[in-house]
């Protein structure tokens, strides 16, 4: 059963990862990625990452989608028409693509041979085991991460706000 | 570990001293502050803690404190540098406290012992630089560099990843010792996930390192940044980035096979295709782009021979090129805010009206060019000197041949100054750019003449 | 019972290869520089969905505590890009990306 599940979860997403790159006005982009989320965060589920899939769906389809529908509507980039690079080069792109596609696919398949996981222990993904791990073995990067938030806060206020002359 | 903290406080301090109307204080206290750093950096060397600190997150060996050392002194020189930018602009105390977090994430960048803290080392390092670049809102090109750089950046930390996720799936564990460890036993089962791992980190570094054919980001991003920005990054993100990438691929040394050939290929495409650009520029700071691209390939030779020798080269190749790059920055930021046009000609005739400034100019180019008395020299020498141990001896050629070629674009500017005539009014210099431009010159003649300053400290 | 042991790890390598090919193929195919940050956030979801399908794979929590740091990242990532956009926005009343290269030659 779960595998079924598997395999409708990748199609969505596979496919809703395509419509976003295809789409034509950048709304429906935003709509197609957060059914992208979701079908990520029901993979995490699936994986025993209940947590994760929780947190998944506040920070990315909560706060950066909205973010980004924001901006958008904020910049009424809605309109229909769109500049679209020139054909050889959107054909360029199809084809880098393709070839990535092809050379990581062709790379993995000797990964067939890795065998099942056998003794699962399902708690990790639960958030005392997650907490633990955080703020045991990862405090500094934790601590640290402040710093990051500190410089994205400073930047982003300074490059976005309009100056007072 | 001390030295990471007070340079945090040190940025957050600024952005307090905005609120607390300190806003004079900031400045002379953030070069006591860097000085302080650079003291607890020293203070940690005789083993204070050599052990990994934190489970193992960072870890202040020689290699680490040598790093946050030149780091820590190229940016007491950058803030001498831009002292008289800093003062009329709208976001000084912005700009010191975004370069101070840059440094933090370069701090974490060189001492790192596990995967996540290189990760969030860069992107401090990288958001800061962003938004650094960004920083001359109403200059097109300042915004178009911020945007490139931006995306560059970002899909650039995408491969990154895809290589640590990889190399997790394989190893089992972010710790870079451990991941030496397993790739060094069992080398033979999982080793696809290791080799595509070692390819995509491989990528995702030589992005932020500018090597060729990942550099098409650097030219335009150099050029439309403001100049003080551009100087920055051309000196402490580049060492920044290299000691990453040498801490990281000392780890990968057992599976040479996957990544060796491929970069001594990248290798002589970086130090062909930057020396041959960098011949036709018109524009000064374009060429200090080029030549910084091609200054990354001979930085990569070092790492090729993966020896110890090979850490002591890069670690006074950068040295080197820090101080010559900001003596060459200061140069330019003074004549092109006397004349705001960055062309070579802007150098016409500076040797008679400033010609203490030409000799700092032609000292630093003579540097970046690797001409004997200077540091330059003695740096590409220890580089070539390193890739020949290892036997690499067709790429070395190529390197000398780069060389060669770069000689002419340094020389031009030296030629525009000295032997071409042109009206410049002669620039008064504030007394922190004289202190600045002399202590540079005296580092550059220092280093070339009695290498072992450095040297003997690996 | 979790899904690891019934789904192979290759099939979310191939998984998030595939996503990860997608998001490369979004930034080099579109030229409106907000559609190009979706396809960066979606190649970091790839790498998410890999690590966390490794972190299971193997019962080792650590890979799930790095997602929460690339979540963290992209999130500051997000924020940053979107203030540049805003102010070329205010400057070249476009988000092309073309737009800027024309203007500056």
């Amino acid at each position: 059963m779960t595998l079924y599940l598997f395999y409708i979860l990748s199609f969505v997403a596979i496919l809703s990862g395509l419509m976003v790159v295809f789409s034509k006005s950048p709304v429906y982009s935003v709509l197609y990625l957060i059914v992208t989320f979701f079908a990520i965060a029901a993979h995490y589920v699936l994986l025993n990452a209940q947590f994760l899939a929780a947190v998944h769906i506040i920070v990315y389809a909560g706060a950066i989608m909205v973010l980004f529908l924001y901006v958008i509507m904020m910049l009424n980039l809605n309109k229909e028409v769109e500049p679209h690079k020139p054909i050889a080069v959107k054909f360029a792109a199809v084809i880098a693509g393709g070839i990535l596609l092809i050379t990581l696919v062709g790379a993995m398949r000797s990964t067939q041979s890795l065998s099942k996981a056998e003794n699962v222990n399902s708690q990790i993904g639960l958030i005392e085991n997650l907490g633990t791990v955080l703020f045991r073995d990862f405090l500094l990067p934790f601590e640290i991460s402040s710093v990051l938030f500190l410089a994205a806060m400073v930047g982003a206020v300074m490059i976005a706000k309009k100056d007072k002359n | 570990m001390n030295t990471l903290i007070l340079i945090s406080s040190l940025g957050g301090f600024a952005m307090l001293a905005d609120i607390l109307k300190l806003r004079k204080l900031v400045y002379p206290i953030a070069l006591l502050g860097l000085i302080g750093a650079a003291a607890l950096a020293a203070l940690d060397w005789n083993g204070g803690q050599l052990a990994p600190i934190f489970k193992g997150m960072l870890e202040f060996d020689h290699f680490a404190i040598l790093f946050s050392i030149v780091m820590i002194v190229t940016l007491f020189f950058w803030l001498l540098m831009s002292q008289k930018y800093l003062d009329d602009e709208a976001h000084a105390i912005d700009h010191i406290a975004l370069v101070l977090f840059a440094l933090v994430g370069g701090l974490c960048m060189v001492s790192y012992q596990n995967l996540t803290m290189l990760f969030i080392g860069i992107e401090i390092l990288s958001i800061s630089m962003y938004v650094l670049c960004g920083s001359n809102k109403n200059d097109l090109s300042s915004n178009e560099s911020a945007l490139k750089y931006f995306l560059m950046g970002s899909f650039a930390t995408g491969f990154l990843l895809f290589g640590i996720a990889l190399i997790y799936g394989a190893t089992g564990s972010f710790d870079i010792m451990t991941i030496a460890d397993s790739i060094g036993e069992n080398y033979q089962d999982y080793n696809v996930l290791v080799y595509s791992g070692v390819i995509m980190l491989l990528i995702g570094m030589l992005f932020k390192v500018s090597a060729v054919p990942f550099h098409f980001w650097a030219p335009d991003v150099y050029q439309g940044a403001p100049t003080h920005v551009t100087a920055y990054m051309a000196t402490i993100v580049k060492t920044a980035a290299f000691a990453a990438f040498f801490r990281l691929f000392f780890v990968f040394s057992t599976v040479t096979g996957a990544w060796l050939d491929i970069l001594t290929v990248v290798i002589a495409l970086t130090i062909i295709v930057s020396n041959t650009t960098a011949v036709f520029q018109q524009n000064v700071k374009r060429m200090l782009a080029y030549s910084s691209i091609s200054h990354a390939g001979y930085m990569l030779l070092a790492l090729i021979s993966l020896s110890a020798l090979s850490i002591n080269s890069v670690l006074f190749y950068t040295a080197a090129y820090s101080i010559g790059s900001i003596a060459a920055f200061t140069v330019l930021l003074i004549v092109a805010s006397g004349k705001n046009d960055l062309s070579f000609d802007a150098f016409n005739g500076l040797a008679k009206s400033n010609p203490v400034l030409a000799f700092v100019m032609t000292l630093a180019m003579l540097s970046l060019a690797g001409i004997p008395p200077t540091a330059g020299f003695f740096a590409k020498y220890t580089v070539f000197n390193a890739a020949l141990n290892g036997g690499h001896t067709a790429i070395v050629l190529i390197a000398v041949i780069g060389s060669l070629i770069s000689l002419y674009y340094y020389f031009k500017v030296i030629i525009a100054m000295y032997f071409k005539s042109g009206e410049s009014d002669t620039y008064q210099l504030a007394n922190v750019q004289q202190l600045l431009l002399v202590l540079t010159s005296a580092l550059t003649i220092a280093l070339g003449l009695f290498p072992d300053l450095i040297l003997r400290w690996m | 019972m979790s899904a690891i042991q019934v789904v192979p790890i290759h099939f979310y390598i191939l998984l998030s290869a595939v996503l990860f090919s997608i998001g490369v193929l979004g930034v080099l195919f579109r030229r409106n520089a907000i559609i190009i940050l979706m396809c960066i956030e979606l190649m970091l979801n790839a790498v998410n969905l890999l690590l966390v399908a490794f972190s299971s794979y193997m019962s080792d929590a650590a890979g799930q505590v790095f997602v929460f740091f690339i979540m963290a990242v992209a999130a500051a990532e997000v924020a940053v890009g979107l203030a540049i956009l805003m102010m070329i926005f205010r400057n070249t009343k476009s988000t092309d990306i073309e737009f800027l290269n024309k203007l500056k030659h």
